[in-house]
């Protein structure tokens, strides 16, 4: 669904990346690989075409991105590496706001599943700026469920989590690619989960 | 489109629930102006009469400074936690977030400074039939002050250091504006002429402000 | 005209240009001092002060060009992805800013004299005061950004809003009944002003021209290694 080509990124005459590909179809999991600094979160905000590449193009279902990014936004969700949720507010506003803003048609109890399997169901009431930091993180991959779109772009989803959530997000990653979604991550640790391609920055 | 609309209603849903929390912070923006009006005529002394006449202009310069005082939050929050971006893969362009912010500021932070004037018109000794003069010419120029707030805020996203500036970049252009609506107060014959200009002010503002902030919202967000 | 948009054949220009126009300045600035002081008559109703009207004058104009300039540099910077437009704002605001200062001061040493105080608040003087202010802003702000990308483009941007107040200084004698007299010197009607005064005043004009032309020469040019070594 996604082609990436020959991508670049310069800032002040300084190149950040250069000379990107990637192709991303339905169940295929995609993971960048690098160092701090070289680049990933620069290139899936590059994708997200919210910096636009220096050189380079990229494709939408056959279609340039640019031309076709209100199409694009309706079928991806991203998670960036802080977290988007409103830490004034309660985890259940939270989440009413969510599934308002997304037009999500997940009823209840699938809800409270999510909330048990991610460990969230006491917390329902507190305030998001209470929690811990991964419980923060898992807060936020909620989104995924609620918002339920095809290409999932995660910045750094696997940092600050203990080992049974990492558990959950691997077996997460693997029933959306089943049922045709994809999924963009990047990593700066080998984090044991399969997938079919993987690019160096 | 209908889904459009309901996105931009529960865009408001967000943004009431956001300001209902931060409830007090808008109480303190409007004792900051009550406590400042006593401090000027504490300084200025008692008197009836010089009271009334300086009362249009203190209860401007003080409804501008406070008013000023909110702008940091204009953006910065959203920029920080990464709601812009969200709100952009929602569908909505920067330009239009612009346009919904800016709407958003005058209905929670400018509207209850315009519910405020009233009981700051009878401490200022202000004439009862002025009220409704003021009460109209604060309507549209607090509009202004929002779309100068938005492009200011945005302008200085990214800016650490010196956030005084972006309240001296909404002084500076709020010149022109306290000069015609404090005029609407005091020459009650060219109401409907100072109105007009007040409005067509409004209207370049309202234009201009979706292409500089949406620039400024997308060059910060670019550069992160 | 290509040196006017590109940093190599500006560089490559004004390297002839920049001992011309210093020499031609420091001689402008000599002919026009000894006209100004010794060879114009005194105003039959001014006196001696009228002499100040030959810094005043032209300071105010080439403050008023300058931001001009810059507006028109923004625009070509931002609409037509021009980055000199970005070297051009950083470097001449602050000229623009010393200009509209010698402005106001000789304003106000005219204005002790002969209206009986420094500072009246008058249209024109109010807008030449936020005129200054913007300057000052945009100095500011090029000073405060980490970030050069965002920086050059937000002071681009803030320049194009603020030159709103360009039309608001130059009419603003003639819009509002102000204590400031109206333009003597106007292309659309016969100049009100005698040649004997009209002379100093056209060479000083000049003289501060060629003076900011070599100020901006040499601040360009600084801006424009200091970029390809990433200074700033």
């Amino acid at each position: 669904m996604i082609i990436v080509k020959d991508l670049s990124v310069e800032r002040l005459d300084k190149k950040i990346f250069e000379n990107i590909n990637l192709s991303l179809t339905s169940g295929n999991i995609t993971i960048l690989r690098g160092k701090n600094g070289s680049g990933k979160s620069t290139l899936l905000k590059t994708i997200l075409h919210i910096i636009e590449p220096s050189f380079g193009t990229i494709y939408w279902k056959g279609k340039l991105l640019k031309k076709n990014l209100y199409d694009f936004y309706d079928n991806v969700t991203y998670i960036a590496d802080k977290t988007s949720s409103l830490t004034k507010l309660t985890v259940k506003d939270n989440i009413n706001i969510w599934s308002r803003i997304f037009f999500s048609n997940i009823n209840n109890s699938q809800l409270e599943t999510a909330l048990k399997t991610l460990k969230l169901e006491n917390y329902l009431n507190k305030k998001v700026g209470t929690l811990s930091l991964g419980e923060t993180k898992k807060l936020e991959f909620l989104r995924l469920i609620i918002e339920n779109k095809k290409v999932w772009i995660l910045d750094e989803p696997l940092s600050n989590l203990d080992e049974d959530s990492v558990q959950l997000i691997k077996q997460t990653f693997e029933d959306h690619c089943s049922q045709g979604g994809s999924i963009i991550f990047s990593s700066h640790q080998n984090p044991g989960i399969y997938v079919t391609e993987e690019v160096q920055l | 489109m209908i889904k459009f609309l309901i996105k931009i209603i529960f865009f408001y849903y967000r943004e009431y629930k956001l300001n209902l929390s931060g409830f007090q912070d808008i109480l303190t923006n409007i004792i900051f102006f009550f406590v400042s009006i006593f401090i000027f005529i504490f300084s200025i002394g008692p008197d009836k009469d010089t009271i009334s006449v300086v009362g249009v202009g203190i209860l401007w310069t003080l409804l501008l400074l406070s008013s000023t005082l909110s702008l940091r939050k204009f953006y910065q929050d959203d920029f920080e936690n990464g709601n812009l971006v969200i709100m952009h893969l929602n569908g909505f362009s920067f330009g239009f977030i612009a346009i919904l912010k800016t709407l958003s500021n005058f209905l929670f932070v400018q509207i209850p400074f315009l519910l405020s004037i009233p009981i700051a018109c009878i401490l200022l000794n202000i004439a009862n039939d002025k009220i409704i003069y003021l009460i109209t010419s604060f309507g549209i120029s607090s509009f202004i002050l929002s779309c100068l707030g938005s492009i200011s805020s945005s302008m200085n996203l990214m800016n650490q250091r010196n956030f005084l500036l972006g309240s001296l970049i909404v002084m500076v252009f709020s010149i022109p504006i306290i000069i015609f609506s404090v005029g609407i107060i005091n020459m009650e014959e060219s109401f409907n002429s100072l109105i007009n200009i007040l409005f067509g002010i409004l209207l370049i503002v309202f234009a201009i402000n979706p292409w500089a902030s949406g620039l400024c919202l997308k060059l910060s967000l670019e550069n992160k | 005209m290509k040196f006017l948009v590109n940093p190599a054949k500006f560089n490559e220009v004004t390297d002839y240009i920049f001992k011309p126009v210093l020499i031609l300045s420091v001689l402008l600035f000599a002919l026009g001092l000894l006209f100004s002081f010794y060879l114009s008559p005194d105003d039959y109703q001014q006196g001696s002060t009228v002499r100040i009207m030959y810094v005043h004058v032209p300071s105010a104009w080439l403050a008023l060009l300058t931001y001009a300039t810059m507006t028109l540099y923004s625009i070509l910077a931002l609409a037509f992805r021009i980055p000199f437009g970005f070297i051009f704002n950083t470097a001449v605001a602050p000229i623009g800013a010393v200009f509209t200062l010698i402005c106001i001061i000789s304003g106000s040493l005219w204005g002790k004299p002969m209206w009986g105080t420094w500072w009246v608040w008058d249209a024109r003087l109010t807008s030449v005061a936020i005129l200054f202010i913007i300057y000052l802003i945009i100095m500011f702000m090029n000073l405060s950004f980490e970030n050069r990308i965002v920086r050059e483009k937000v002071v681009a941007v803030f320049i194009l809003v603020g030159s709103v107040n360009l039309p608001i200084v130059k009419f603003s004698v003639d819009w509002w009944n102000t204590l400031h007299q109206p333009a003597t010197i106007s292309k659309l009607s016969k100049p009100s002003i005698d040649p004997s005064m009209m002379i100093p005043l056209i060479i000083m004009t000049f003289a501060f021209m060629m003076i900011g032309l070599a100020i901006a020469i040499l601040r360009i040019k600084t801006e424009i290694i200091s970029r390809k070594t990433n200074l700033s």
